[in-house]
C-alpha cells in the first residue's frame, strides 16, 4: 500500500515540475530501502524527471553524492542486519533486502531493490569522467564527432607517424639515415622468452579494450593505421605508443593437453584417446607392440569399413577401437580424431604441431543442418506454384 | 581478450545465415598440405612462408575433411571430379565409377604399347592418373564470356576466368559430355575413359567444345570494353 501511495503521490507532485522531485523523496524517505524505491518506480517517469531536471544531474559531484549517500545507507543495513559494515558487499545487500522485504513477483524489475542507479539518461560508464564542464561546452575537441575515444586514438596514431617520418628526414638531412636501423618487432614475428617452455608467446596487435565501442570495421582501419606506422624504418622510436596497444596471443599447440603415456603389465606402453564426430563416437587403444592389428569393435577393419576411403591409417602400432553411432563416415571421422589424440603422448611437440596444422587434432564441428519452417529441408523449397 | 578468444573457438553460428556459411568461426584457417612443406627446415623458407607459418602456429585450424589424407595416393584434383561425378551424396559409386575408369585407360593404354612399334613405345603415356591431368588441362577454357547489360541489350562479353573456374568448366563439360552424348548400353566408366583419351590426344566432343567456345570470344571481341572490372 505504501508503494502505491507514494507511486500516485509521485506522479501527482510531478505534474507540478521539477522541483518537486525533491520534495517527494524528502517526503517519504525514512529508510534507505523505500528511497531507492521511489527512483526506480517507473522507468518512463524516472527519465521524464531527469530530462526535465536539467544537467546537475549529469554532473560528476551528483554521481559523487549519489555513491556517499548509497555508502552511508548500505552501511546504515549492514547495522541493522547485524553484520560487519566494512565488508558488506552488494550480494550481501541483495540477500538482505530479500529478507527484509520478500517478494512473490516474479519480474526481477518490480523486486525491491537497493543498488547505485546512474540516471538512465547517462551513456558512459561511471568510472569515465565526464564529457563536458559546467558550461555544458564538452571538454574533448572530437566530441561530436560521437566517437571521440576512437577518432582521437588515430588522430594520436598519425601524429606519431608523422613525427617519425620527420625525424627520419632529420637523420637524412644530416645523413644519418640507415636502413639497417633498430627494427621494431612487426606484427608477426615471434618474440620468444628466455625459458624453453611451450608458452612462447607471439606478439601482435590484438583488440584494445580500452575503446569502448569499437566496432570491428573500426578496429581494422585502426591496425591498418597501426601497420603502416611500423612500416616506418624507424618506427622504434614510438615503441612505447604501440605496445600499448599489442596483446599477446598464445600459441595454439600449448593449449593441447597431452596425456603422459601409461604402461601395461607387460612394459608395453598404450594411451588411449576418444573422440565425436557427428553423433559418432569412437575410442581408441592404441599400442607400441609394433604389429599393425587393427580391430575395431571387434572385427577387423578391412571388414568394418570395405569402403577404401574410410582406410587410411598407420602400421605400426597396435590399436583396438570401439565405435558406436553416425554412420560410416562419421564413425571414420571420430575415430581419426581418437587415434590422433591418442598419438599424442608418443610424438615430439614438432610432430604434433604438424598434426594441429594438418587439421588432425580439430574436432569438426559440423553438424547436420536444421530443416526450417516454410521450407521442406534445410534448403530445399516447396514446390513453386504460380496460382 | 581472452574472453572474446574462448568465443572464437566454438562451434558458432553466424549472426545473420547466409546461403553459404560454415559451422568454424572466421577465425580459423584451412588445414595445411601434404607432410613435404613441413620437412623444409626453418633456412630455407621465403618470407611469405614464414609469416604463414607464424600465422598458423597462432591461429586455431580447420579440421581435416574425411577425403582429405596425407598418403601418396590423394589426388585433389581427383576428389573435386570425383565429388562433381556424385549425385544424391553417393559417394562410393562415384569412387567405383573413377576407378573403374582409370583401370580401362590404363588397360587400353597397355594394350597400345604392347601392339606398338619398338620406336613409339616410349612416347605412349600409360600412367593413367597423367593421362586423367593431361586430358583436363587440354580441356580448359582459356577465356570465357558473360553475359553484360548495356543499352537494354544483353551482349556476350569476353572475360579472363580464374583458374578454378576453368578447371571447374573442363570437369563439368566433361562429366555432361559422357552423361547426354552416349549411346544407351554403353557404360559411364566406358565413356569416360573414351573422352578422356580423346581429349588426352587433343580431339573429341569436349575439346571442340572448348575451341568454339573460344571461337565466340574472338568473334566477340568488339565488345569486350564493356567489361568494366
Amino acid at each position: 500500500m505504501a508503494a502505491s501511495g507514494g507511486k500516485t503521490v509521485g506522479y501527482f507532485l510531478w505534474k507540478f515540475g521539477n522541483c518537486c522531485f525533491n520534495l517527494n523523496t524528502n517526503f517519504l524517505s525514512p529508510t534507505p530501502q523505500v528511497l531507492s524505491r521511489q527512483l526506480c518506480v517507473s522507468a518512463v517517469l524516472h527519465r521524464k524527471n531527469l530530462a526535465a531536471a536539467g544537467s546537475e544531474k549529469f554532473s560528476e559531484e551528483f554521481i559523487k553524492k549519489q555513491v556517499e549517500e548509497f555508502n552511508i545507507r548500505k552501511r546504515h543495513l549492514a547495522n541493522m542486519m547485524g553484520e560487519d559494515p566494512e565488508t558488506f558487499t552488494q550480494g550481501d545487500i541483495n540477500r538482505s533486502i530479500a529478507y527484509l522485504f520478500p517478494s512473490s513477483l516474479f519480474d526481477n524489475k518490480a523486486k525491491p531493490l537497493m543498488k547505485v542507479r546512474l540516471p538512465p539518461g547517462l551513456l558512459f560508464l561511471s568510472h569515465v569522467s565526464f564529457q563536458w564542464g559546467a558550461d555544458r561546452r564538452p571538454f574533448h575537441f572530437l566530441f561530436y564527432t560521437g566517437k571521440q575515444s576512437y577518432y582521437s586514438l588515430m588522430h594520436d596514431t598519425f601524429t606519431k607517424a608523422l613525427a617519425v617520418e620527420k625525424h627520419q628526414d632529420r637523420l637524412r638531412g644530416k645523413d644519418l639515415f640507415t636502413q639497417a636501423a633498430k627494427q621494431m618487432i612487426s606484427f608477426l614475428t615471434f618474440a620468444i622468452s628466455q625459458g624453453n617452455d611451450r608458452l612462447t608467446q607471439d606478439q601482435r596487435l590484438g583488440a584494445t579494450p580500452i575503446l569502448p565501442c569499437c566496432v570491428s570495421r573500426q578496429h581494422a582501419r585502426f591496425i591498418q593505421l597501426m601497420e603502416r606506422l611500423l612500416s616506418l624504418p624507424y618506427c622504434s622510436v614510438e615503441e612505447d605508443f604501440v605496445q600499448r596497444y599489442r596483446r599477446q596471443l598464445e600459441i595454439q599447440s600449448s593449449k593441447q593437453q597431452v596425456q603422459p603415456l601409461q604402461y601395461d603389465q607387460h612394459g608395453v606402453a598404450y594411451s588411449t584417446g576418444d573422440a565425436r564426430r557427428k553423433t559418432a563416437t569412437g575410442t581408441v587403444l592404441l599400442r607400441d607392440s609394433g604389429s599393425g592389428s587393427i580391430s575395431i569393435n571387434g572385427t577387423n577393419y578391412v571388414h568394418y569399413f570395405p569402403v577404401l576411403q574410410d582406410r587410411s591409417v598407420l602400421g605400426r602400432f597396435d590399436m583396438q577401437c570401439i565405435v558406436s553411432g553416425g554412420g560410416h563416415s562419421s564413425q571414420v571421422g571420430a575415430l581419426r580424431l581418437s587415434i590422433s589424440r591418442a598419438m599424442l603422448s608418443f610424438l615430439t611437440e614438432v610432430q604434433v604441431e604438424t598434426m594441429r596444422q594438418a587439421g588432425l587434432l580439430t574436432p569438426d564441428p559440423r553438424i547436420k543442418e536444421r530443416k526450417k519452417p516454410g521450407q521442406e529441408g534445410a534448403r530445399r523449397k516447396f514446390t513453386w506454384k504460380k496460382r | 581478450m581472452a574472453a572474446s578468444l574462448t568465443g572464437l573457438l566454438k562451434p558458432w553460428t553466424p549472426r545473420v545465415l547466409l546461403v553459404r556459411w560454415s559451422r568454424y568461426n572466421p577465425y580459423y584457417l584451412e588445414p595445411g598440405p601434404r607432410k613435404e612443406v613441413y620437412h623444409i627446415p626453418e633456412t630455407e623458407l621465403t618470407p611469405e612462408q614464414k609469416e604463414e607459418r607464424e600465422l598458423k602456429s597462432v591461429r586455431p585450424i580447420k579440421a581435416a575433411t574425411n577425403s582429405v589424407t596425407s598418403s601418396v595416393f590423394n589426388d585433389p584434383v581427383l576428389s573435386k571430379f570425383v565429388n562433381m561425378m556424385m549425385k544424391d551424396g553417393d559417394k562410393i559409386i562415384a569412387k567405383g565409377i573413377i576407378t573403374q575408369t582409370l583401370e580401362n585407360m590404363k588397360r587400353k593404354q597397355v594394350e597400345k604399347y604392347h601392339k606398338a612399334p619398338e620406336g613409339k613405345k616410349a612416347e605412349i603415356e600409360c600412367n593413367p592418373y597423367a593421362i586423367f591431368h593431361q586430358a583436363l588441362e587440354n580441356c580448359k577454357p582459356v577465356i570465357g564470356l558473360t553475359s553484360i547489360q548495356k543499352g537494354g541489350k544483353f551482349y556476350q562479353v569476353p572475360i579472363p576466368l580464374t583458374d578454378n573456374r576453368r578447371r571447374f568448366l573442363a570437369m563439368k563439360w566433361m562429366i555432361t559430355e559422357c552423361r547426354d552424348n552416349k549411346h544407351r548400353r554403353t557404360l559411364m566408366y566406358e565413356k569416360l575413359s573414351q573422352e578422356l583419351l580423346a581429349a588426352f590426344s587433343k580431339e573429341g566432343n569436349v575439346v571442340k567444345r572448348k575451341h568454339e567456345l573460344h571461337k565466340m570470344a574472338e568473334s566477340n571481341r568488339a565488345y569486350a570494353h564493356y567489361r568494366w572490372w
